[in-house]
């Protein structure tokens, strides 16, 4: 093992990027006026298309996609700085979500010139909703184990089976899905390959959404009975599927997605301590507030290593480990804290329902995007250790 | 880090990974000192790095201390090599010349009222090396840097839990040797001190993770390595991530007091500073648990290296502030902004 590997590069965003920052907090704060806590609290969980189009309008989505098709052909520093403050803010960001963060760079590093050019300009303009079409009731965590098929056919391809825990799949306009293009029994992981599927058009796919601990429908079990796609549906190459969702999966955990999940509790907890807080409490949110800095800069150098053309797989991993305890880590110190009980629906405070509706959601930080399993045997790879 | 800095680093592990061994940190620990290693990280310039090259120093900054403060937590080098780097900064920033030889920094504020014509009156708890110390150096309530001779000096021998000398020392009536301003908080020795013992620890727990790692894929227990084993692959990950929150953080807080200092209005690099020893201090514990643990039984001998380091961890967290103080002042940091700008105040 090398303990050079494992070092985060120093990182600060340019000066430069000021500007664009305040003028991203200041949108934020004139529309996100009238959200109530708990609505901003959901974070990337909640959709709401008018918000993301206001957000294409003004030219913060597929911000880093080419210019020739549409895209804004900024840095992908310049996104990261409009991603943090929405994610800091609670922006409902859930509708352009996954198109932004990796269905547009997939569209754009592997797609075909017409799927560049109905697909880019849609995702710029906050119109497209994009769904992830990875596990299956029998494929969690081992992708490799996927058995949906694509069968080439006359006309194109014929999909059958199921995809699950595909959130926003009700609400998508498009999916990208990983389905078995050779079953042969030593094809495994050469066996699969990327589809781009217009969910408006296709015939035979049917979303049914899953209720999760909010009681909200969030994620989707979605069935393929007989889904004919055209020849051109087929995303990147054929039998390249492992290596594409591997390099997808990469664009999933090197956010900052991966530790403001509750930033908004942290904000309220805050808030409702109001300064009476004793020294031991102070301690604590203290504590919490160096780990915000220290990951806040950890994903800082990641996102400074991705921008040097570098492959931070591994500090990714660490930053999504790190990350997600700290998340799930802030409903029971809060409750520790202040002797409000959490709340679910309309009742309660501010404070009380952020509470009530996050930790329900917490135990969603560990499992999407990769488990924290998975995660630490990258890293223990990382290490030399696997 | 740059070139510069990498060959620093390169530099002071070829020393330390040569002569800091296992005899020598037995050795030291009945009697607490070795010559010749003093005299080796000296002829390195070590304790020079944060002096202005007017002053014969190597002109380093807040990274380059980082660097030499993290070798020495690697190595777990029983010398005040860190302490005698601050004393020189201070000296250098107050325009004092730097005495010949071993310092005592104080790690507590005098009281100005102290250091009188008939010299320096006080006590001073857990001086790291004050019985070995050939001059002493303080910053008093008024702001003011004083430097004392080591006459009419009474010494009560304590140590860490790594048998480092951590001395109390009973000045009474203490020549000065100088006086000076640094135009620095009269509370400066404790911050700076903090971010180099954080610097110290993101060493040691470095080298804890590569002991952890070179053990667990050595050993073999039920026909297999254990680091074949998913549990103790896990343990390592958790230790890999603490270490890199710590290293990160510690590497922040020395470019933000490269930047921007660590006083005035608004965000400075306190900020950072504070929440690199409030991390690096509450990081020991599982740093120190999970090394020990992939250890088994081995670890907890005397015999076995992994103790010279989870010693000085134990020892480190608490010097110059635990996380219980640091988290507190960054708590109250948060209070005052205030829930809504708290982000704001974070990437300020």
């Amino acid at each position: 093992m090398n303990i050079e590997n494992l070092r985060f590069p120093h990182y600060e965003l340019p000066a430069s990027l000021t500007p664009l920052r305040e003028e991203v907090r200041a949108f934020l704060r004139e529309e996100l006026g009238a959200y109530r806590p708990v609505v901003r609290s959901n974070s990337w969980d909640g959709t709401d298309a008018a918000f993301s189009r206001k957000l294409g309008a003004k030219g913060w989505l597929g911000m880093t996609l080419p210019k020739a098709y549409g895209g804004h052909g900024r840095s992908a520093l310049e996104r990261y700085v409009v991603v943090e403050e929405t994610l800091a803010a609670g922006a409902p960001v859930g509708y352009h979500w996954v198109a932004d963060r990796q269905s547009g760079l997939m569209v754009a590093r592997l797609g075909t010139e017409a799927q560049k050019q109905t697909i880019i300009p849609a995702i710029t303009a906050g119109e497209a909703c994009f769904a992830i079409g990875m596990s299956e009731p029998n494929s969690g965590s081992d992708l490799a184990s996927v058995r949906s098929k694509a069968e080439k056919v006359a006309d194109g391809w014929l999909l059958n089976g199921t995809k699950i825990w595909t959130s926003n799949a009700h609400n998508a306009t498009h999916m990208i899905a990983l389905f078995r293009t050779d079953s042969s029994p030593d094809a495994k992981h050469k066996g699969l390959s990327q589809f781009l599927i217009d969910m408006r058009t296709a015939k035979g796919i049917t979303p049914r959404p899953i209720r999760d601990l909010t009681g909200r429908g969030h994620f989707n079990e979605v069935s393929f009975v007989d889904v004919l796609l055209p020849p051109d549906a087929l995303l990147g190459k054929e039998g390249d599927g492992w290596n594409q969702v591997t390099a997808e999966l990469a664009y999933e955990r090197s956010g900052p997605e991966r530790y403001l999940s509750c930033f908004v509790l942290l904000a309220e907890l805050i808030k409702v301590l109001d300064g009476r807080a004793s020294p031991a409490t102070l301690a604590k949110i203290g504590a919490e507030i160096a780990w915000a800095v220290t990951l806040r800069n950890m994903s800082l150098s990641v996102a400074g290593m991705l921008n040097e053309g570098k492959d931070p797989g591994l500090q990714a991993s660490i930053v999504k480990d790190l990350g997600c305890h700290f998340e799930q880590r802030l409903p029971g110190l809060a409750q520790e804290l202040v002797a409000l009980e959490p709340s679910i629906g309309d009742s309660g405070s501010d404070y009380q329902q952020v509470l009530g509706n996050l930790m329900l959601l917490a135990p969603s930080f560990s499992l999407r995007g990769g488990t924290l399993e998975i995660l630490r045997g990258i890293i223990a790879r990382g290490l030399g250790v696997r | 880090m740059n070139e510069a800095q990498k060959i620093l680093d390169e530099s002071i592990s070829r020393l330390f990974a040569d002569t800091v061994t296992r005899e020598l940190l037995t050795r030291v620990e009945a009697e607490p000192w070795d010559e010749n290693l003093w005299s080796s990280a000296m002829e390195l310039g070590l304790p020079q790095v944060l002096v202005s090259e007017a002053r014969d120093g190597m002109g380093g900054g807040w990274l380059e201390a980082f660097v030499v403060a993290r070798a020495c937590g690697r190595y777990a080098v029983p010398l005040p090599i860190v302490e005698q780097m601050l004393a020189g900064y201070l000296c250098d920033r107050a325009d004092l010349s730097i005495p010949e030889g071993v310092v005592g920094l104080l790690p507590e504020i005098l009281p100005a009222a102290s250091v009188g014509v008939a010299g320096v009156r006080t006590q001073v708890r857990r001086v790291p090396w004050g019985r070995r110390a050939d001059w002493y150096l303080g910053l008093t309530d008024a702001e003011e840097l004083v430097l004392i001779g080591n006459d009419k000096v009474r010494l009560e021998a304590e140590t860490n839990l790594a048998r480092e000398p951590r001395d109390t020392v009973i000045f009474e009536g203490s020549p000065v040797l100088g006086r000076g301003r640094p135009l620095l908080p009269a509370d400066s020795i404790r911050w700076l001190g903090a971010l180099l013992r954080s610097a110290q620890i993101a060493g040691a727990a470095a080298a804890a993770l590569e002991m952890s790692v070179r053990y667990t894929s050595d050993r073999e227990q039920f026909g297999r390595k254990l680091s074949q084993f998913q549990a103790i692959q896990h343990h390592l990950a958790e230790l890999a991530g603490q270490l890199s929150s710590v290293d990160t953080i510690v590497m922040a807080a020395c470019v933000a007091l490269e930047q921007r200092g660590m006083q005035g209005d608004g965000r400075h690099a306190a900020f950072e500073i504070a929440a690199a020893k409030c991390r690096a201090s509450e990081a020991v514990e599982p740093l120190t648990r999970l090394s020990h643990q992939v250890h088994g039984a081995i670890g907890f001998t005397y015999e076995y290296d992994l103790q010279f380091l989870t010693r000085r961890l134990w020892s480190w967290r608490a010097e110059f502030g635990a996380h219980g103080e640091w988290g507190e002042y960054l708590g109250r940091v948060a209070a005052n902004q205030g829930g809504d700008q708290i982000w704001a105040w974070l990437t300020a």
